[in-house]
């Protein structure tokens, strides 16, 4: 004889509670998490080089990078003089918040106002599994095709923030900028979106006054 | 391939449950999501095949409630039901819309037990 239980929970709820640990711990100790997303190549760790340039003479800054084998990008990040810790997810396609919990031991956070955790290439996993971040900040490069919000639309919903990379290469690729931002607000009315290009510069002050004044905010709560 | 992650999780829960409620056997579990939530139910299925032998819900059969993707239409001030990815109002045409359904994440509806 069997018997129907009722259940409604969320199936990564055991990550959202690690993950809401995660947050009170970063709100006590007031570091700015924020989690970065995109397709690999599109341009994360040429963004955190650029952004921790401009911030570090403000803000104490450390990274958590993410990849499923290798140390290419902490070692670019460790030649700007900032703490990084690499978590080799080895094979996993997305950090999770327990796998941000066991880094943290390698960082100083208490002497650290802002913590970029860089994740694994891809626009679909990371979307789903909140590690305790303030906020999630995706970027969307300019060679990958304006069809991309409609095709991962959990990425574009659950970021506050859309960067648009790679715009010096809007001459040479088909990429219908227009359609992307209104298929973008379409997922995310809320969506800011900042228009830039690592390599030249272009857009980048925006973005950096941006979320300089989002730390700002935290700090003076 | 987060399926793999998410039945993984699924299976923990299941068992938590099954120690809280006091029930071994699981005959079937009732998940759902969202259509635009990039959950493949295939892969859905082959990682439940790979991870299930072993636990309480080994054999169990998967039941899938799988939520349509909706957009609110401005023009036609009325939800409308996505029948492609485009996002787009699906009778007038028209871009002046809202997702209001279909990233929804996956989540155990009910199960049913010995």
């Amino acid at each position: 004889m069997s018997t129907k239980v009722t259940v409604v929970k969320n199936v990564l709820d055991a990550n959202d509670r690690l993950a809401a640990e995660n947050r009170t711990l970063f709100a006590d100790k007031k570091v700015f998490v924020v989690n970065l997303m995109s397709s690999p190549g599109a341009g994360k760790t040429s963004l955190l080089e650029r952004t921790i340039q401009e911030l570090q003479g403000t803000w104490k800054i450390g990274v958590i990078e993410g990849d499923i084998q290798d140390t290419y990008d902490a070692d670019r990040i460790a030649a700007l003089d900032i703490p990084v810790v690499q978590i080799n997810t080895g094979g996993a396609c997305h950090i999770d918040g327990n796998m941000v919990r066991e880094a943290l031991p390698g960082l100083n956070i208490d002497a650290m106002d802002l913590l970029f955790v860089e994740n694994v290439g891809n626009l679909v996993c990371p979307a789903e599994f909140d590690i305790g971040e303030e906020m999630k900040i995706m970027i969307l490069s300019t060679p990958e095709g304006a069809d991309k919000p409609a095709k991962y639309p959990l990425m574009f919903q659950s970021s506050t923030a859309l960067i648009i990379n790679k715009i010096d290469l809007l001459p040479y690729v088909s990429f219908d900028l227009e359609k992307a931002k209104r298929d973008a607000l379409i997922l995310n009315p809320k969506l800011l979106i900042f228009e830039i290009s690592c390599k030249t510069g272009d857009g980048l002050k925006d973005w950096t006054r941006w979320l300089n004044e989002q730390i700002t905010a935290l700090a003076s709560k | 391939m987060h399926e793999l992650s998410l039945i993984q999780s699924l299976l923990e829960m299941v068992e938590e449950l099954g120690a809280e409620k006091g029930f071994q056997r699981v005959g079937v579990l009732r998940l759902s999501f969202g259509r635009l939530s990039c959950v493949d139910p295939q892969a859905l299925r082959f990682a439940f095949d790979v991870e299930a032998p072993g636990t309480g819900a080994a054999g169990a059969e998967l039941v899938f409630d799988i939520l349509p993707g909706v957009l609110y239409c401005f023009a036609c001030e009325e939800e409308r039901t996505m029948t492609s990815h485009e996002l787009q109002c699906p009778v007038c045409g028209g871009r002046q819309v809202i997702l209001t359904g279909g990233t929804e994440e996956l989540k155990l509806m009910e199960l049913e037990v010995d």
